[in-house]
């Protein structure tokens, strides 16, 4: 049999380690490694190697098996992510749109133009973010089944409620990262033309975006975990979008224009909307209304920073816990 | 290690998949189960490998109870399902290291010990899934539950789709597997002679419920003796009165036992593939 290992190529560039591993998995097991503390084995000894095999294997249990699980399937998902461009296509899909938008809305700049430019990113984003978290996790569990992976993780001894949350953790870094990279250019854009002072103004639009997305990515992993062909979760996550982003804003609107509503049912709507949550967080952090649309009406609807953070992370917690319990429901 | 299974039932709303089955598979043996599409062969896998509960019944491996925690049963059994697939973006070596660290093992050569075992080059095992046969897909498989040297390895139809000589090269393997380990090995098949050719004993499953089991040689004589005491003799070909084929028509009935007519050809192929590509 020939020996490969120390320095072959699977033909794709990616040089492997000297056991034969991806370099990024190589770190992301040697953290597990760390994580675990255990002694490595001498091949030679089976003796003392079923002994470190049985003591191993009774580490599964507890908060350290589950973290272990968790980060394993996160990594993964992650490395698969970047290896099918994920990665790259969202990172320059935010920096072409980021980019387009900072050139138009800088002919129209004045005093306040920094606030302005975050602004039109902030509409922006509530379109784009939204479809790319939706594209990136409808297939989070139900492409996976459909590609026999995941019976074969589900074979092994884990929960697999961790088998979801590493999905979903792993796929939200690629998002984050994407996120920040990609927008990240028009933030360095922003502070060279209008100077540091602009950089707070950013960066909650950053961390806005930022929570959006997870929001949409986790509503995507509930739509997979629980559809039964990708097909179905691809539409699902579409008919999401479409509810989200144009017409829950524009029906908010009429009610908002036809009725007196009180301020508790005008947050009410707002927190029902993890997109107009995201356009009230960062546009009232810049006291502008430029945002227009629902937003416009409800600059002066009274719910904090914190109230309208919070319910994004809601919106991320609640829909990853319910895909947590219901794949358990699925026959694999 | 030990498998019991005592008058098990599982029903799928209005489906009833196991309907009393009780079974004991010897630890160290090979046990095959045969039956036809709907027996109920992956349902009792499930249940085996804790996926699932028993409505009734009890199932135990190793004396362990399966119902109370899955997990401590999947720790010390290997499962390859019968729907397996890696993503396409890892290599294979890639796909053995995520199972190493999920089960959290050292780092002690398991893992290219494992893709020898199942005649994976190492050329091989640093490529890409995406570019893997049908038949390497099914020895990775096959790798990833050898890996923690489990004391039960359980296979779903795991020749199900490879060619004739991908099917007796997979053959090879698990014997060699036999041989050199005193793991208890379930598969389920509907290849009769797959059975033949690998197990020492077996069961037959149809409804839901066990028909025949006990070692090959038994069922088959058993099965001789019916034919003979029922007359049979004159309107079965030899081929149809000898071994587990005969075994498995006596239990499920001439009609139910036509899939396995098409397994023992799948077998038969095999075998003359064989004979063909040899030196």
């Amino acid at each position: 049999m020939s020996d490969s290992r120390g320095g072959s190529d699977d033909g794709t560039g990616e040089a492997t380690r000297p056991d034969g591993g991806h370099p990024d998995a190589t770190a992301a097991v040697d953290a597990l490694d760390a994580v675990d503390g255990g002694p490595e084995v001498d091949a030679a000894d089976s003796e003392s190697a079923a002994t470190a095999a049985a003591a191993e294997t009774s580490t599964n249990d507890g908060v350290r098996g589950a973290l272990r699980h968790v980060f394993v399937v996160a990594v993964t998902e992650y490395r698969l992510a970047v290896r099918s461009r994920w990665a790259l296509a969202l990172t320059a899909l935010f920096v072409v749109f980021g980019g387009v938008m900072l050139t138009f809305s800088g002919s129209a700049v004045g005093p306040a133009g920094a606030e302005r430019v975050v602004a039109s990113l902030t509409s922006l984003a509530a379109y784009l973010v939204p479809l790319a978290a939706l594209a990136l996790g409808y297939d989070a569990i139900v492409g996976r089944e459909e590609e026999g992976w995941l019976a074969v993780v589900f074979s092994l001894p884990v929960r697999r409620s961790e088998v979801v949350a590493g999905t979903y953790l792993g796929r939200l870094a690629v998002l984050a990262g994407a996120t920040v990279l990609g927008f990240g250019f028009s933030g360095a854009l922003i502070v060279r033309e209008f100077g540091a002072g602009s950089l707070s103004a950013f960066l909650g639009f950053l961390g806005g975006t930022v929570g959006v997305g997870a929001a949409f990515l986790a509503v995507a992993l509930l739509l997979s975990t629980v559809a039964r062909e990708k097909t179905h979760a691809l539409g699902a996550a579409l008919l999401v979008w479409v509810w989200f982003v144009l017409v829950h804003d524009l029906l908010a609107l009429g009610i908002v224009a036809a009725t007196e509503l009180p301020d508790a049912a005008l947050s009410a709507l707002v927190l029902s909307n993890p997109v107009s949550a995201f356009r009230v967080f960062v546009l009232s952090g810049l006291g502008t209304t430029a945002g227009g649309g629902f937003t416009a009406v409800l600059a002066g609807s009274g719910l904090s920073t914190v109230a309208l953070a919070a319910s994004l992370v809601a919106w991320t917690i609640v829909p990853v816990a319910v895909a947590a319990r219901l794949v358990r429901r699925r026959r694999l | 290690m030990r498998i019991d299974a005592s008058d098990v039932r599982k029903t799928y709303g209005d489906v009833t998949a196991l309907d009393g089955l009780s079974l004991t598979v010897p630890s160290g043996s090979t046990f095959g189960i045969i039956g036809t599409n709907g027996a109920g062969k992956s349902t009792l896998f499930r249940l085996l490998v804790g996926h699932d509960r028993p409505d009734a019944g009890t199932v135990s491996v190793g004396g362990t109870d399966v119902t109370e925690d899955g997990r401590r049963i999947r720790e010390r059994v290997g499962y390859l399902p019968e729907h397996v697939g890696f993503p396409d973006g890892l290599t294979g070596r890639e796909v053995l290291g995520v199972h190493r660290a999920m089960r959290g093992l050292s780092k002690d050569g398991r893992t290219a010990e494992a893709i020898e075992r199942v005649g994976l080059t190492a050329d091989e095992a640093d490529r890409r899934v995406s570019g893997y046969s049908n038949g390497m897909q099914r020895r990775l498989g096959l790798a990833t539950v050898l890996l923690p040297d489990p004391d039960v390895l359980i296979l779903d139809e795991p020749t199900a789709g490879l060619d004739p000589r991908g099917v007796d090269e997979f053959h090879a393997i698990v014997e060699e597997i036999t041989s050199e380990t005193d793991a208890t090995v379930v598969f389920c098949s509907h290849v009769l002679g797959e059975v033949e050719r690998l197990c020492d004993r077996a069961a037959v499953l149809h409804d839901g419920r066990v028909r025949a089991a006990g070692s090959v040689d038994e069922l088959a004589a058993e099965a001789e003796a019916a034919a003979d005491r029922d007359g049979d003799s004159a309107t079965r070909s030899g081929r149809d009165r000898d071994g587990l084929r005969a075994a498995f028509r006596e239990a499920v009935g001439d009609d139910a036992a036509h899939d396995a007519r098409v397994g023992k050809g799948r077998a038969d192929d095999a075998t003359a593939d064989r004979e063909e590509v040899a030196p």
